[in-house]
């Protein structure tokens, strides 16, 4: 029973009449060129292109003011585009926007729900507005607040925590199941526990075939659910492809983390540093702390390290992630 | 685009399911007709006096006190219309498969229930307790004209509020409107002067006048009877006109709404 709309999505998704092949077909289902948005002469998204696989989960990540929400409004057809078009299961965003209306699901960053409603008639409105039988509406929302961990409330939805509306929102943009979900930071908000049940939803929804575009500024997330992540800043993407692929071309090598008690000890080790021919960047961080990537294994970097620095308050050896990559290419954190 | 179609009905038992769960919202809607009535029953006091065929004061006043009470809609509407814009739902909803004409028209009906509720308080007080003079036979018509005056009123509302972005702004703007409205259809003060043919209060005050205070036969009133200007002299115009004109200004605030909303996406 709980699995049952899960199912119904699979069948949805893998219609002959909707894809040609299930999953990871090699069509795009979304095509930006050279997408900008100003608001008052100030560049919010300036000229991205992108394409997006069906039923693959394509990442945005950047910072904040990076310009992902602005690219989602763009992309649902809520806002108008300075220049450039996409094209959206072959419609125009810019000519055939009712075309793509029918076909998007949208949860937006800020909570929209209505307040003074019930959660079953929030979702129930999303569902008639989507043509919608009131049968399959009820059944749906049922399965979906279940799972959603918000069945069964009757007050209206002013009375819910930020996070009971954040999964409320959820289930509003995917009741009709649609083609193609935006998700504009899914789980801004909610605690680890909320988020990992977010996290583990979504994952389910990649099993259908449902394509779906997410936002975020948070490189674990952007980590465990993308296929695809395009990374963005300053309103243009600065790297895209998959996780794998971004890795090996930011060729940071292995990653030190190095903190100080002190600022005279950061400096002292510093200097030190810039001596080891391995050592290939060393970014100063806040808190006293050096990010160092170096080439050549861990262990004998470790000994050379330790045999030349002494003074010092933690020591932690990685791999390169995300959040090196984002520095790499920024010369900044993501979340500065 | 989609046609006008059944959505405008969800979209209308959506904002009325809203309306009804806002207690502030809701008791004023109540308790403004009611307040209205009462402060021109006091002001117009029975000093003795009586006006034309044996009437008060207030008699004479209340199709005035309808006007004004029912073109307040103006104002509920556009601030409505102007918090779904600031709190994201407009925009939620333009993300899905419903045209703007549908939105507008929604907002209509919804507003128009409640707008109903309003005259049938303002005719249950005014009639029943506070006893203002009326024909039983033409109060149906007169009840219609002042409903299709308030539909005029919502519509207005709207589009001021679609031109908008903050509730306040668009509170203080259609505020303004309306009276505006009401000065220069001299349901304030007689005014003598032509602008107030222009105005879809003047013909509703004075073919309501007509009907539910001076007038006995729909039919006499209909063919033989005249409107009374601001200066009391009569014009010219048969009732039929000025329902005419109700009619009239009230198609051209629908139609110019739809059209406005339509025009008025954001893409
Ligand atoms: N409606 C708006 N008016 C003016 N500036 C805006 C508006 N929306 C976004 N911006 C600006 O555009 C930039 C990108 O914003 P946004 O797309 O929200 O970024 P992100 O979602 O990545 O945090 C920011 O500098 C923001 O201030
Ligand atoms: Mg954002």
């Amino acid at each position: 029973m709980n699995e049952s709309i899960l199912e119904e999505a699979k069948v949805i998704y893998s219609d002959p009449n909707q894809f040609n092949e299930n999953k990871h077909s090699n069509e795009f289902i979304i095509e930006v060129q050279d997408l900008k948005k100003s608001f008052n002469g100030i560049k919010a998204v300036d000229g991205i292109s992108l394409k997006v696989r069906k039923g693959e989960l394509f990442s945005l990540l950047g910072p904040n003011g990076a310009g992902k929400s602005t690219t989602i409004r763009m992309l649902t057809t809520v806002l108008k585009p300075t220049n450039g078009d996409a094209r959206i299961k072959d419609h125009s965003l810019i000519k055939e926007k009712d075309k793509i209306k029918p076909l998007i699901g949208v949860c937006p960053q800020e909570n929209v729900v209505f307040e003074a409603l019930t959660a079953e008639d929030n979702v129930e409105f999303v569902g008639r507005m989507h043509g919608m039988d009131p049968a399959d509406i009820k059944r749906r929302t049922k399965t979906l607040l279940e799972k959603m961990n918000i069945a069964g409330r009757k007050k209206p939805a002013k009375s819910f925590s930020g996070g009971m509306k954040r999964r409320l929102s959820l289930v509003m943009s995917l009741i009709h199941l649609p083609q193609i979900l935006f998700l504009d930071e899914p789980s801004a908000g909610l605690d680890p526990q909320a988020r990992r049940l977010v996290w583990d939803f979504i994952k389910n929804l990649k099993k259908t075939g449902m394509t779906i575009i997410l936002t975020t500024h948070d490189m674990i997330e952007a980590d465990v659910l993308s296929d695809h992540i395009a990374i963005m800043d300053h309103g243009k993407i600065i790297a895209s492809g998959t996780l794998e692929e971004l890795k090996r071309s930011s060729h940071n090598g292995n990653i030190l983390e190095f903190s100080f008690s002190s600022k005279e000890e950061l400096i002292q080790a510093k200097r030190k540093l810039k001596q080891i021919d391995k050592v290939k960047k060393i970014t100063e961080m806040e808190n006293n702390k050096l990010i160092i990537s170096f080439t050549g294994g861990v262990k004998t970097f470790k000994r050379e390290i330790l045999r030349e620095i002494e003074m010092f308050k933690t020591l932690h050896f990685r791999e390169d992630s995300l959040e090196d990559i984002f520095l790499k290419l920024t010369g900044r954190g993501l979340r500065d | 685009m989609n046609m006008i179609d059944l959505k405008a009905w969800y979209i209308a038992k959506k904002n009325v399911k809203e309306k009804l769960k806002n207690y502030g919202t809701m008791f004023w809607t109540v308790a403004f007709p009611i307040m209205m009535l009462i402060v021109y029953k006091l002001a117009f006091t029975e000093d003795g006096t009586t006006m034309i065929n044996g009437l008060t004061v207030f008699d004479v006043e209340f199709p005035g006190i309808v006007v004004y009470t029912i073109g307040i809609s103006t104002v509920s509407s556009a601030v409505m219309f102007s918090m779904s814009k600031k709190d994201g739902t407009l925009e939620f909803i333009d993300s899905m498969p419903v045209s703007r004409g549908n939105v507008f028209l929604g907002a209509v009906i919804s507003e128009a229930i409640f707008m109903n509720l309003q005259l049938i308080l303002l005719f249950g007080f005014g009639y029943g307790v506070l006893g203002a003079h009326f024909e039983l036979a033409m109060m149906p018509i007169g009840y219609l004209i002042a409903m299709i005056y308030g539909v005029a009123s919502i519509g207005l509302g709207l589009i001021i509020a679609s031109f908008l972005n903050s509730p306040e702004g668009a509170n203080g703007i259609a505020m303004l409107t309306h009276m505006s409205l009401m000065f220069v259809s001299g349901s304030f003060f007689p005014l003598d002067n032509g602008s107030v043919f222009f105005t879809p209060q003047y013909w509703v005050k004075q073919v309501y006048l007509q009907l539910t205070v001076i007038g006995d036969s729909f039919s006499d009133l209909m063919y033989s009877g005249t409107i009374i200007t601001p200066t009391s002299e009569a014009t010219f115009f048969p009732i039929w006109g000025g329902i005419l004109m109700i009619l009239a200004f009230t198609a051209a605030f629908i139609i110019l709404g739809v059209k406005i909303f339509q025009k008025k996406t954001t893409l």
